[in-house]
């Protein structure tokens, strides 16, 4: 039984997703229920295998998952999800004394867990949650792309030249290192700032950051 | 012997005398006339001529005499023939009397006011291994046994306080060899011409019959004895006059007093009320159909004690041509509190092992409730959210609430379903589906599947008929099947465990049930101990699963047994009869 259920047509296609994967009918469809009052937008499967059997939207979202599923286990399918790479923050639902359980997954990432029954205002803010975590996640993953894509433009001397300004050295420091002239150094740097969109130099020195790139060693100057 | 030679001494002597006396006459006359002649005068002629008269007056009578004797002997003669005849014909009576007296197959015995024997004839002596001369003269008594001599005294006694009266009696005599003899004896006393009394006895030889009855009443007291001991009555019953006959232990057993026959108004009185009904169209069938039965009932005694009988009865011909019953019953109330007694125990021990049972799954039942309880919770939230916007959405509020009683319904039943196989309640056979029963077990025990991932394939014939059992008890063998088969195939990780759950019909129609596992398999050398009491291979395992299953299996009319797979596991199924009517 799939009992699938979509959120309402009027949810564009950008609204953040809860997927909820219990086998038991009963709690899928009163969660199902609860989200939507809030607005959310649902889908809802009966296993895991339903679960990865679906194209999974690029939009942010969640995964409530009970701890106890038939055939491959939440904590299993946890793992799963990892070795697939799929990111995707976890909450489970768990029973009385299934504390065990709930440490393992908590130690194998998972946002939060909630013991049957649990109170609505918990399950909403853990979704609020781990909903956020995932659009910031999935904002930082666009940054890094864009900021990828910028440094590729770069040629082979202004990455070098982009590696040793980010650690702090001057110009002229520059220039003595590989061997070109200061005002070489000085158009080379214009480009890169240009290129990289860079508006300072701090600007510059995060994005290097992010991109993790710079010299083996060195002690940054500003 | 003595007459012939009187009669004819007699004649001669008459003879002799006639003779003599005349021949005195003539001699005293010639002497008187040779030695006297000299005063031969008138007077001595006269004498003379006196004496000649005489003498031929004599003559004369003698040959009067001669010739009367003659026709009295004669006469005699005639007489005396007669009588020899007479006494010929007597004697010879005498001796067949006396042939008869000595011979006859009847011991005749005369005995004196004391008791000695005056006279026994030669059978009589002879069937008690005497001669005749051993006896007579003897007292009576030795021929009778020491317990019987007081007996034999008395009998004597009687018969000579009322002389002439005939009597009689049956006594044990007692042979020369020691072996007992039993007699019939006819006895009277009469008085002889000499005024003594005596006893004169006649016996006749009754030890056959009297070994036959020993046995006969050997037999019967046997027979008593058994009927005491079994508790088992007879009785006879014939259909035509409603007449039953009763065994003296059937009497005992209803209470009533012996009598030659009673009537089923009478036994009736005697069965519970709550079972006349039924006892009563079974004597109305069986005296209809006039064929064999048999019944259990109850006794309800005066003193307000109930007793538990069984009857059966087959059906005969009489002598005279009619159908009769003859049957036998038992009191089996010491059998029916043994089993009460053995099943309360059972009960008892079935119980603590379900509890047992449902310990080890509490978990697995707390989740089965927790399930719909969170969706209760869950439901009702989203209902006042539903509610509290603006405006409220009621349609997918009313959807909740449908599934709040739903699911509340749903955590009930569990609940109930826990509550039956915790409490200890008695027999209850009802008309049921065992399909149900398996889901109502399945739902207890699904996450305990779950948790050992285990799958459970179940194929329940949708047709089966309907089976009359005790609901509880069929879940609790059910349960421990399933318990166990999901133990066996803990240790299996080389292959998916499964387990599988089918009803169907067997070829005799009986309902059958399957639960099937691919665990770790029966060990040959444990096949016939399986089902014994404190059995178990396991480090925690009580033991007494399989056992109960089979008890409770058993007195459902059906069996359980156990089979190896083909491949790896353990198959067990029980059977369970069909829903009939008569089921006691
Ligand atoms: N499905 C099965 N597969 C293999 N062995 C079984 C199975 N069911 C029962 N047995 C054997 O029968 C024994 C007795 O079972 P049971 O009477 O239920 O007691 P317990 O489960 O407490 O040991 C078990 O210990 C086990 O050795
Ligand atoms: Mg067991």
């Amino acid at each position: 039984m799939t009992g699938r259920r979509t959120s309402p047509s009027l949810a564009s296609a950008e609204d953040p997703i809860v997927f909820v994967v219990d086998d038991d009918s009963s709690v899928r469809e009163s969660l199902s229920s609860l989200f939507r009052s809030v607005g959310l937008r649902v889908e809802a499967f009966g296993s895991a295998h339903e679960f990865l059997q679906c194209k999974l939207p690029n939009v942010p979202s969640c995964l409530i998952l009970d701890i106890r599923l038939p055939r491959l286990s939440g904590l299993d399918f946890q793992a799963e999800l990892a070795k697939a790479d799929i990111q995707i923050p976890v909450i489970f639902m768990t029973g009385h004394g299934d504390i065990p359980m709930t440490v393992r997954a908590m130690k194998a990432g998972a946002v939060d867990f909630l013991t049957k029954p649990f109170r609505d205002q918990d399950m909403l803010d853990a979704v609020t949650a781990a909903i956020e975590r995932d659009r910031n996640s999935r904002d930082e993953a666009k940054v890094l792309s864009n900021l990828h894509e910028l440094f590729a433009t770069l040629t082979p001397r202004e990455r070098q030249v982009m590696a040793l300004v980010t650690t702090g050295l001057m110009n002229k420091q520059i220039a003595a290192e590989i061997g070109l002239a200061e005002i070489t150094v000085k158009i080379h740097r214009g480009h890169i700032m240009r290129k990289m969109g860079a508006k300072s130099l701090p600007d510059l020195v995060r994005m290097a950051e992010l991109l993790e790139i710079g010299p083996p060693s060195g002690q940054p100057q500003t | 012997m003595m007459r012939e030679p009187t009669i004819k001494s007699w004649r001669s002597a008459e003879q002799w005398l006639l003779g003599s006396m005349a021949l005195a006459l003539g001699v005293v006359a010639g002497i008187w006339l040779l030695l006297g002649p000299t005063p031969m005068a008138a007077p001595h002629f006269a004498a003379l001529a006196l004496l000649i008269a005489a003498l031929a007056a004599s003559l004369i009578l003698m040959g009067r005499v001669g010739r009367t004797r003659r026709q009295m002997e004669a006469m005699l003669q005639g007489r005396m023939s007669a009588e020899a005849r007479a006494t010929e014909t007597l004697r010879n009576s005498e001796a067949q009397w006396k042939e008869v007296f000595e011979h006859n197959p009847v011991m005749y015995f005369m005995v004196d006011a004391t008791g000695t024997v005056l006279s026994v004839n030669t059978f009589g002596a002879a069937q008690l291994g005497y001669s005749v001369s051993e006896l007579l003269g003897k007292s009576v008594l030795r021929v009778f046994p020491a317990e019987e001599q007081r007996a034999a005294q008395s009998n004597v006694a009687v018969c000579l306080e009322n002389i002439g009266q005939p009597h009689n009696w049956e006594i044990c005599k007692v042979r020369k060899d020691g072996s007992a003899l039993w007699v019939r004896e006819n006895a009277k006393a009469v008085r002889r011409l000499d005024g003594r009394l005596i006893v004169l006895i006649a016996c006749e030889d009754i030890t056959e019959r009297k070994q036959a009855e020993n046995a006969l009443r050997q037999s019967e007291m046997y027979l008593a004895e058994a009927q005491r001991l079994s508790r088992t009555g007879s009785f006879g019953w014939r259909i035509a006059s409603g007449e039953v006959i009763w065994s003296e232990e059937t009497f005992r057993m209803f209470g009533y007093d012996k009598a030659p026959s009673i009537k089923h108004a009478t036994i009736f009185q005697r069965v519970h009320p709550d079972d006349r009904a039924r006892v009563e169209q079974t004597i109305d069938r069986a005296s209809r159909d006039g064929k064999d039965f048999a019944h259990g009932y109850r006794l309800l005694m005066p003193d307000g004690s109930v007793k538990h009988v069984h009857a059966t009865a087959r059906a005969v011909m009489g002598a005279s041509g009619e159908v009769e019953f003859v049957g036998a019953v038992t009191d089996v109330t010491a059998r029916k509190r043994a089993e009460m007694e053995l099943h309360e125990a059972q009960a008892t021990l079935a119980h603590v092992t379900r509890v047992t049972a449902l310990g080890e799954l509490a978990a697995s039942i707390a989740h089965e409730v927790n399930q719909p309880l969170a969706a209760v919770v869950t439901n009702a939230a989203a209902c006042r959210r539903w509610l509290d916007r603006k405006p409220p959405d009621l349609k997918e509020a009313r959807g909740t609430l449908e599934s709040i009683i739903k699911d509340g319904n749903r955590a009930g039943e569990v609940i109930q379903r826990v509550r039956a196989l915790v409490n200890k309640a008695p027999d209850q056979k009802a008309v049921l589906n065992i399909n149900d029963v398996i889901n109502e077990v399945i739902s207890l025990v699904q996450h305990e599947l779950l948790n050992h991932r285990i799958s459970l394939r179940l194929e329940l014939s949708p047709a089966l008929p309907l089976a009359v059992a005790d609901r509880v008890q069929l879940q609790q063998v059910i349960l421990n099947l399933v318990v166990n088969g999901i133990e066996a195939m803990q240790p299996v990780m080389d292959r998916p465990r499964e387990l599988v759950i089918r009803t169907c019909q067997d070829d005799l129609g009986q309902i059958m049930v399957t639960v099937k596992d691919c665990g770790v398999g029966l060990a040959a050398e444990n096949a016939d101990r399986l089902f014994d009491a404190f059995f178990t291979t396991k480090s925690g395992g009580m033991g007494m699963g399989l056992s109960i299953c089979r008890s409770i299996v058993g007195a459902h009319g059906g069996r359980l047994s156990a089979s190896g797979n083909s491949g790896p596991g353990a198959t067990f199924h029980f059977t369970l009869p069909l829903d009939q009517e008569g089921t006691p």
